[in-house]
């Protein structure tokens, strides 16, 4: 007993406890990042399809989830059974017991479509305007090899409906502006100019619509007829087919393409179906944009307080608070950052701006509402202390001797910290920014306030003049996860989506932050400075 | 002094130039970032402007017993039972030109005439002996803010034929269509010679309005009567100070409230269900009648500054709970929840004073000269006071004060409930249990980091915790709600006897462990039990899932959602304060882990040394030594931490439902002052009540957090100078 007691106070079963802590929160940041890697990464990959038979008859789908039997709950199995314009929902839970052993006939397609999400079954025929041309598998056949033509169709179509119109639209919108100018000036002939422009541009929009229908009625002249596993037909033109997955029929080569071309789609592709589907880059996009333009905004910002604090401002009681108060800056709520930047940069600052100079198109807010340029500086403050924390400790590990032999060969001031100090210091300014943008890509309460949005009709970056559209609102990785997992009415369809819209955001602010961490570490060896 | 060369020069202006634009942006930045908090407190500071109002005149006008404000505050209509109605403008006083009355219009010299309510309604009887309801407006061009090319166009009702002209109306109500016959009815509560009657009547020239009378106690003598909002129910008013809630159908009274003093008037606030009850000596309250204990009763919820004289009567605004009172000698303004009197003005001799809809402006008309007199009120947040924001308030419809926040309703008569109590409680709420979660396991992983580990384990340890600050929290808060949340609710059983599993195989395993040689345990297990650790808690993972759900069936008779709600009284929601605490856990424990793990690794040398040598064990100088020497940093430490889980938004928007409840039950959830934050500020209307409310919320969370990292950045530079010292 008394060696358990000394043993006890010896501690050494203390040691034990805390390590075990400390790999509790090692295994949770091991699981939580190998959860979202595996989540989002196994998404695109085609998983079989499985056809099993209830009592109401054959369930074909994929098998997404398993519930054991819990209290007076039975065994359950998901199926993702797709077809949501015929069963109304994408995911059924069947209870396990009964089932028969589930099969995974080789005709089985899923078919990815831009409506209505997955259809899953079999191709029954395809017809070309009316004719049945093919049926059974050979149908397959035959509609994979019209399907790019039918693709390039659908692109066609978008570049059209996107660009051109979306072109002409925002001329004629123009044009409707000017004329308010011209009526309230009585400028007749300015008028009857601006009244044949219209007109001009009236008939070019009519001959694009008349193309366009055209088109459209191309694209749909080609149907695939699909039959459900319980027998319902279903007719879709082949125009509105993403992809056709004949999960089981495919090789591990055929898996890999179809993963390729999901991955692609995700990345590059514009979201569909309220955000459920499709890709997701004018998020990525949106992302990097702000990013940018934060940059832009915070490393001036940042440089220039730390030079101040620093170099130029006497040292005293004073400045040490300032540069508490701009330290505590980083633990203030972004929420908090958030309000401020609706309450002064959008509605302040924006609406001042909207007097001045976009008074034309009043009450429609130009700058007065919440946009990109507005989101990127809250953020470029929300950041400010990071880079200025890092400013600082760079400024102060460059040796004293290197300024003091600057500036003993007769260098002012300015050119010693211009050619000397800065330089040495520009790694840890690079490693400050690098961190600002690491944190402000993860934020998203500050943005919900002041510019972003679910579904941005337009890019902040263009090629229609000025190009930089600082004024639009804008789509971002965060929000999208918000706004997908949380807002969505088919959120759990969305699931994958968000899981991999969360690896994504993972990976860059990961990333972001070894590159940082490991630059810093290696300042710090070259320098020899250690802070607390 | 000579003159230097010109590229030396240049340098110096440069270098000047220099000096003064780094110095001057460097101020300007710093001035813009620290003018934020300025900016914060301003949007907020209109809230506690007490309220504005200013006399604008008196204007001379023929008497009249009535008078109804437009909307816009710029015309009023006076009712004079010999003239009809009146139009003037205000405050010039120059009168309004108006058609003649239409042939619906009652004949002059009418009768009798109520004054207008907020609405411009009231009853007239006509020089015919016939009632008829009128209903004022104005009929006004798209646009047009001259009242001059305003048309008022009265919307005549009725020309009922009544049986007798009673003495007084007190009050009358307009059922809209609801029965069989489909045309709207009115109901009249009036005095006659006989006592107090009612009558219900179709708006037609064919209908009769025959009196009935109310057996009252005889005892009684009403003063007073108002119906309630839906006309089915007569509140009376008695000289005896009695008010009275009764059926006017059979008389019958279903319960009474002592006023005090003999009821002079009674009235209602905007929403019709606030009865407000003016006494014959100047009390003033407001009573409701709401449900106790499954009994409807009169409930006295609100009382008001007394008045100097019998107040003569009462008038809503439409668009917040503030209302007029007057007496022979005062008119003031008070808000019926906050019980805030907002304006009194003295007046001379009996009259009719009247508030435009808005609120905005008050006006008496003298019955004796004639003379009007105005007033402007400028109040534009009354429903706000700093009692309101933290303290009890009854509200109308509550049985009791109560903390609550709720800033939008369905209805335009809706009052938004503004108390910060809820999301204050909130915040706590979900800071203390993710404390709970995170403090232990970041300030033990800390120790141990810095005083057990292998040098090489460290320099793994520390950048995958510096990767954990990293995580965004929308990803936190994702995972914690779609996916943590579900499996928590399927498996909390599991969860809770999880670390009493780790314990228990612990233990368990302990005594082979100290059997295995000692050079061997030296080697591999010192600075490396977090490793051996893994394979137990994986292994415990495994066990769990076994003893789980037998422990649900055994103890808990098979489903621990029922167990705890028959046995514990709590409900179990799916987004819980655990699974909150458990992710907010998440993104405070690298905060907390870095800051203390630099503290304790910066104890000097010196001292632990000194505690080896004198025979302790690693543990014991851990323990008594390196802990509390580097205790300022892990209170630091926790302050910072704390300052994190106060502001986090996402965490808690995401993975709760966002309610704002008063509960400290871990199993349901709660709403914070961010998340309330930012839920409502995109649908609040810019420089409203909610807008500023929220600033003040922001507000609050800047300084709270400012205070915490002060304090923390403060203890931390005492403890370098400290380390400094040794």
């Amino acid at each position: 007993m008394s060696r358990l007691g000394e043993r006890f106070r010896q501690g050494g079963i203390f040691v034990w406890f805390s390590g075990t802590l400390l790999a509790f929160c090692l295994a949770m940041i091991l699981c939580l990042v190998g959860y979202i890697v595996a989540k989002g990464m196994g998404y695109f990959w085609p998983s079989p399809l499985a056809q099993v038979q209830t009592s109401e008859g054959p369930v074909l789908g994929e098998i997404t989830g398993h519930e054991p039997a819990h209290g007076e709950e039975t065994e359950k199995l998901q199926f993702r059974v797709g077809n949501r314009d015929v069963f109304g929902q994408d995911f059924r839970w069947i209870p396990a017991a009964g089932l028969s052993t589930p099969e995974y006939p080789k005709e089985a397609v899923l078919i990815e479509r831009l409506e209505y999400g997955p259809f899953i079954g079999r191709v029954a025929s395809l017809s070309h305007e009316g004719q049945t041309v093919a049926t059974g598998t050979s149908a397959l056949q035959e509609a994979l090899k019209h399907l790019p033509e039918a693709e390039r169709l659908r692109h066609h179509i978008q570049t059209i409906e996107k660009g051109q119109v979306g072109d002409l639209n925002r001329r004629i919108e123009k044009l409707r502006l000017s004329r308010h100018k011209l009526e309230a000036k009585g400028d007749v002939a300015g008028l009857q100019a601006l009244d044949a422009k219209t007109a001009d541009l009236q008939s070019a929009y009519d001959q694009l619509q008349t193309s366009l229908e055209q088109s459209r009625a191309e694209a749909k002249a080609w149907t695939l007829s699909l039959q459900t596993a319980d027998g319902q037909i279903k007719e879709c033109p082949l125009g509105s087919v993403v992809r056709v997955v004949p999960a089981n029929a495919l090789g591990p080569f055929g898996k890999v393409r179809v993963y390729l071309s999901r991955l692609w789609e995700f990345v590059a592709d514009d979201p569909r179906e309220s955000n459920t589907e499709g890709g997701i880059f004018p998020a990525i996009f949106g992302t990097v944009m702000m990013v940018l333009v934060m940059s832009v905004l915070v490393v001036p910002l940042g440089v220039i307080t730390a030079l101040y604090l620093r170099e130029y401002a006497r040292q005293g009681w004073l400045v040490r608070a300032v540069r508490v108060a701009v330290n505590n800056l980083a633990g203030v709520p972004s929420i908090v950052f958030g309000v401020f930047g609706l309450g002064f940069f959008v509605y302040g600052l924006g609406g001042t701006i909207d007097k001045l100079f976009f008074a034309d198109s009043l009450p429609t807010p130009t700058y007065g509402t919440g946009g990109i340029l507005w989101a990127s500086l809250t953020l470029a403050l929300l950041t400010v202390p990071v880079v200025v924390v890092a400013t600082e400790e760079a400024l102060g590990a460059v040796p004293r001797s290197q300024r003091e032999a600057s500036l003993a060969m007769g260098a002012t001031k300015w050119q010693t910290l211009w050619k000397v100090v800065l330089p040495s210091a520009t790694p840890g300014i690079l490693t400050g920014l690098i961190l600002a943008i690491a944190r402000g890509a993860g934020e998203v309460a500050p943005l919900m306030l002041t510019g972003v949005v679910k579904l941005a009709p337009a890019m902040p970056l263009d090629s229609t003049f000025p190009f930089l559209h600082l004024d639009r609102k804008f789509m971002h990785l965060g929000f999208h996860i918000y706004d997908v997992g949380f807002q969505s009415p088919n959120s759990e369809a969305a699931k994958p989506m968000v899981f991999m819209a969360s690896f994504l955001l993972l990976l860059v602010v990961v990333v972001l932050n070894l590159f940082a961490l490991n630059l810093r570490r290696k300042l710090r060896e070259r320098l020899g400075g250690s802070t607390f | 002094m000579p003159s230097l060369p010109s590229n030396q020069a240049r340098a110096q202006r440069m270098d000047r130039f220099m000096a003064f634009l780094i110095s001057g942006g460097g101020l300007l930045i710093i001035g813009a970032v620290l003018a934020m908090l300025l900016f914060i407190m301003k949007e907020s500071v209109p809230l506690f402007v007490p309220p504005q109002s200013r006399s604008m005149g008196t204007l001379q006008a023929p008497r009249s017993g009535g008078a109804w404000l437009d909307e816009s505050g710029k015309a009023v209509v006076l009712l004079s039972r010999k003239e009809g109605l009146k139009a003037m403008r205000v405050p010039e006083g120059t009168s309004l030109t108006l058609p003649s009355l239409s042939s619906d219009g009652p004949p002059l010299p009418w009768r009798l005439a109520t004054p207008p309510g907020p609405r411009g309604d009231c009853l007239v009887i006509g020089g015919d002996d016939r009632l008829s309801l009128a209903q004022l407006a104005w009929s006004k061009p798209a646009g047009e803010n001259d009242p001059a090319r305003w048309v008022l166009e009265p919307h005549w009702q009725g020309g009922v034929k009544l049986s007798s002209v009673p003495d007084a109306i007190f009050h009358f109500r307009l059922m809209e269509a609801g029965g069989l016959g489909g045309g709207s009815s009115l109901r009249v509560v009036a005095r006659t010679a006989g006592g107090l009657v009612w009558s219900e009547t179709a708006l037609e020239p064919s209908a009769t309005l025959a009196w009935k009378p109310i057996q009252l106690d005889p005892s009684l003598h009403a003063s007073a009567a108002a119906w309630s909002s839906d006309g089915q129910r007569l509140f009376v008013g008695t000289q005896e100070g009695r008010l009275l809630d009764l059926d006017p159908e059979t008389g019958q009274v279903q319960s009474t409230a002592e006023f005090g003093e003999p009821i002079q008037s009674l009235g209602f606030a905007l929403g019709q269900s606030s009865l407000l009850v003016g006494g014959a000596r100047g009390k003033l309250a407001a009573y409701q009648r709401v449900r106790v204990n499954e009994v409807f009763t009169l409930q006295a919820f609100h009382a008001f500054p007394r008045l100097g004289g019998p107040v003569l009567g009462f008038q809503a605004s439409l668009r917040d709970k503030r209302f007029l009172a007057w007496t022979p000698s005062e008119a003031v303004v008070d808000h019926l929840t906050t019980e805030r009197r907002m304006f009194s003005a003295p007046i001379e001799g009996l009259g009719v004073a009247t508030l435009a809809p808005r609120g905005d402006l008050i006006l008496h008309a003298n019955e004796g000269t004639g003379a009007l007199r105005l007033w402007s009120l400028d109040a534009p947040h009354p429903e706000v006071s700093f009692g309101l924001l933290w303290g009890k308030t009854h509200y109308e419809g509550y049985e009791k004060p109560e903390y609550v926040w709720q800033s939008t309703g369905g209805t335009d008569d809706f009052e938004p409930k503004f108390s910060l109590v809820p999301l204050v409680f909130g915040t706590l709420k979900g800071t203390l249990y993710a404390m709970l979660f995170a403090f232990p396991l970041a300030v033990l992983g800390a120790l141990y980091t810095s005083q057990f580990a292998t040098p090489r384990l460290k320099h793994t340890i520390k950048p995958a915790i510096e990767i954990m600050a990293a995580l965004p929290s929308v990803v936190l808060g994702f995972l914690a709600g779609l996916v943590m949340a579900p499996l928590l609710e399927r498996m909390a059983v599991e969860v809770f006897i999880y670390p009493f599993v780790v314990l228990l195989l612990a233990l368990l395993i302990a005594p082979f462990w100290s059997r295995l040689p000692l050079p061997f345990r030296n080697a591999f297990g010192t600075g490396r039990e977090v490793l051996w650790m893994v394979p137990v808690l994986l292994l415990a993972v495994a066990l769990t899932n076994f003893a789980g759900p037998w422990i649900e069936r055994v103890a808990m008779g098979g489903s621990y959602r029922t167990w705890l709600q028959t046995a514990m009284g709590v409900t179990y929601d799916q987004r819980n304060s655990l699974v909150v605490g458990f992710a907010m856990g998440f993104a405070v424990i690298p905060i907390i882990f870095t800051i203390s793990e630099d503290a304790l690794s910066s104890v000097p040398k010196s001292l632990t040394s000194a505690s080896l040598a004198c025979g302790a064990s690693p543990w014991q100088t851990a323990w008594r030594i390196v802990l509390p020497t580097a205790s300022p940093g892990i209170f630091s430490a926790t302050m910072v931490g704390l300052g994190r889980a106060i502001g986090e938004t996402m965490i808690v928007l995401m993975a709760t439902g966002n309610t704002p409840i008063l509960d400290w039950s871990p199993f349901n959830g709660m709403r914070t002052l961010s998340a309330n934050i930012a839920v409502e500020i995109p649908e609040a209307p810019l420089h409203g009540t909610l807008y500023r409310v929220l600033f003040l919320a922001a507000f609050l969370l800047f300084v709270l957090t400012f205070i915490l990292n002060t304090v923390a950045e403060l203890v931390r530079q005492r403890l370098r100078r400290r380390y400094e010292s040794i």
